[in-house]
């Protein structure tokens, strides 16, 4: 993926994918079916911002609580920072899909919840918040590169660039950047957890005004991070698999990520549980309509359960044994399956208020074809990161020896 | 026939033990027994050890907890008829919490249990050929050979760094 520089040769098919996603977008808009298009987009814009988002935690993670393990791990965790500035302009694309994808905004009596839920303070707060954490991203990211000693002086590329002239020939002793780094790692998981949980709230739970659960903003960063993740272990994989690369792991890290998405499919479970549970023994039906629609009514339940399986029950009994964690291939189809699964909880939770009165999933070929646009986008933006700097793609050398 | 001495090499560093180690494995004398300060996966490596059988008891621990907790939420409920604002009284999503509390309980039990079987815990006497400095900061690698080789066995220990005890 990294060939030092040089645009890789999969990347005819990375645009094909694009354009494949955005004419399926467009063809769907122009259809007459833009509620569909407008969903698909909402979905593909949150899990694969969701992903680049947790991708990054995972280096700030491991900085901040001084990790040595994760050595290679976090620089193809930073990485995702690629797909940040994409994410952004995809989210002010979604304002144009605003009366699609938010059913308050036009006939519906939101009994004082007007001053929250406006199109314009919601894109606007929401860009600022994206705004903030995906700078704080960036700014650590210019601080990293700096400590692994990545030489800007030289190369293209518009982030190289602009490091470069941010850098402006200074170097900073390594204690500084530290420090620095400490800050900004920091600054970065707090907003994380903000922003996300703003983002759960505002994209998500509001499809449906009436419905609240507190804990919805944990649920999605905790999500967040659990798909984070498992793009970075796909992500590792690839790399380490691809001989043409100059990356390769020890499987102990392969075993020490694997632990770590282990522990995040529980805690994403259990943040799911314990919605559930306060929600099932409230019983106040504005509380339980939401659920009921989704696991007991046609056709939802059977996605629920199937959503349930994937994302949660058969990855943990797999992940129980040790050995598959360390066997990259294996990880890269769990990770992606789990990943998938999310997706399909994504669209189980906004299905529903999005699409009324349905009695098959509406879920087709064009879902997936949009999804496979968002795809060729992310692996674009991570190309395009690791041709401008190929140094965070290899591996340490006291971590194979 | 000649009797056996009992040797044990000292060693500083894990690297000089699992040289030694590596050394008594080409050699004809037996190695009994290796102490070490830490947990050391080279030691664990150059000894191959077998995997060790911990895992499976907590697992059926585990196993067996879950069962137990829902087992006790279900009975105790049943037999007091405890109606719970308003739902059944075999109510199963709240039963989750007992379930997994008792998944944890049991699982780490389950461990203990394993832990001390598979370790042959508690003994009752003192080791036999010991040196108190396994208790600081040495590694101790100990061999026996015949009386007339003794000295192969000392230069190995020396020479791989370590400090020699001859046990009478």
């Amino acid at each position: 993926m990294a060939d030092e520089g040089k645009k890789s040769s999969y990347w005819i098919v990375w645009v094909a994918m694009v354009v494949i996603g955005f004419g399926t977008f467009i063809y769907l808009a122009a259809s007459g079916r833009p509620d569909q298009a407008w969903k698909a987009y909402l979905i593909n814009f949150l899990i694969w911002s969701a992903i680049a988002q947790g991708g990054m935690l995972f280096s700030t993670l491991m900085h901040t609580v001084k990790a040595k393990w994760s050595g290679s791990l976090s620089g193809l965790s930073e990485a995702f920072t690629g797909f940040f500035p994409v994410s952004l302009i995809l989210f002010l694309f979604l304002f144009l899909g605003g009366a699609h994808v938010f059913p308050w905004s036009h006939g519906h009596d939101l009994h004082g919840k007007e001053v929250w839920l406006n199109i314009p303070f919601l894109f606007t707060r929401d860009l600022i918040a994206l705004f903030i954490l995906y700078g704080l991203g960036f700014g650590y990211l210019y601080y990293s590169l700096q400590l692994k000693k990545v030489d800007t002086t030289n190369g293209k590329g518009i982030i190289r660039t602009l490091f470069r002239i941010l850098q402006g020939g200074r170097q900073l002793e390594p204690e500084v950047i530290r420090k620095r780094m400490d800050l900004l790692a920091i600054l970065y998981m707090l907003a994380f957890a903000l922003v996300l949980s703003l983002i759960g709230y505002d994209l998500v739970m509001a499809l449906d005004p009436h419905w609240i659960s507190t804990l919805f903003g944990a649920y999605t960063f905790v999500k967040a991070i659990y798909v984070g993740l498992g793009g970075l272990i796909i992500f590792a994989a690839v790399m380490h698999l691809n001989p043409k690369n100059d990356f390769t792991l020890p499987s102990s890290q392969f075993h020490d990520i694997g632990k770590l998405f282990f522990a995040f499919c529980l805690v994403w479970a259990d943040f799911f549980y314990v919605q559930l549970v306060v929600i099932w023994y409230g019983n106040i039906p504005e509380e339980t309509a939401y659920v009921i629609e989704r696991v007991m009514m046609v056709p939802w339940k059977y996605l629920a359960w199937f959503v349930f399986a994937v994302s949660f029950v058969i990855p943990f009994f797999i992940l129980l044994n040790k050995k598959v964690k360390t066997m990259p291939a294996f990880m890269m189809v769990l990770a992606a399956c789990m990943i998938a699964g999310i997706w399909l909880e994504h669209l189980l939770l906004v299905g529903p208020s999005l699409s009324h009165s349905v009695h098959t999933l509406p879920l087709g070929i064009n879902d997936i074809l949009i999804s496979l646009g968002f795809l060729g986008l992310m692996l674009l933006a991570l190309n395009s990161f690791l041709r401008q700097f190929p140094e965070l793609a290899r591996t340490e050398k006291r971590e194979v020896s | 026939m000649a009797i056996d001495k009992y040797i044990m090499g000292l060693f500083k560093s894990e690297d000089q033990a699992v040289a030694a180690v590596h050394g008594l494995k080409e050699s004809k004398w037996t190695l009994h027994r290796i102490h070490s300060p830490i947990p050391s996966h080279k030691l664990s490596e150059a000894l191959k050890l077998k995997t060790s059988k911990v895992g499976w008891f907590t697992l059926c621990g585990g196993i067996f907890g879950f069962f137990a907790g829902f087992a006790l939420a279900i009975l105790t409920a049943e037999r007091w008829d405890l109606i719970v604002s308003g739902k059944p009284v075999r109510a199963l999503v709240p039963f989750v919490i007992v379930g997994f509390e008792f998944t944890v309980l049991f699982a780490i039990l389950g461990n203990l249990v394993g832990f001390l079987t598979q370790t042959r815990l508690p003994r009752m006497q003192n080791l036999e050929h010991y040196d108190e400095r396994c208790s600081g900061e040495h590694f101790g690698v100990l061999a026996s050979c015949q009386e007339d080789q003794q000295e192969g066995l000392h230069s190995l220990f020396v020479e791989n760094g370590g400090i020699v005890r001859v046990f009478d």
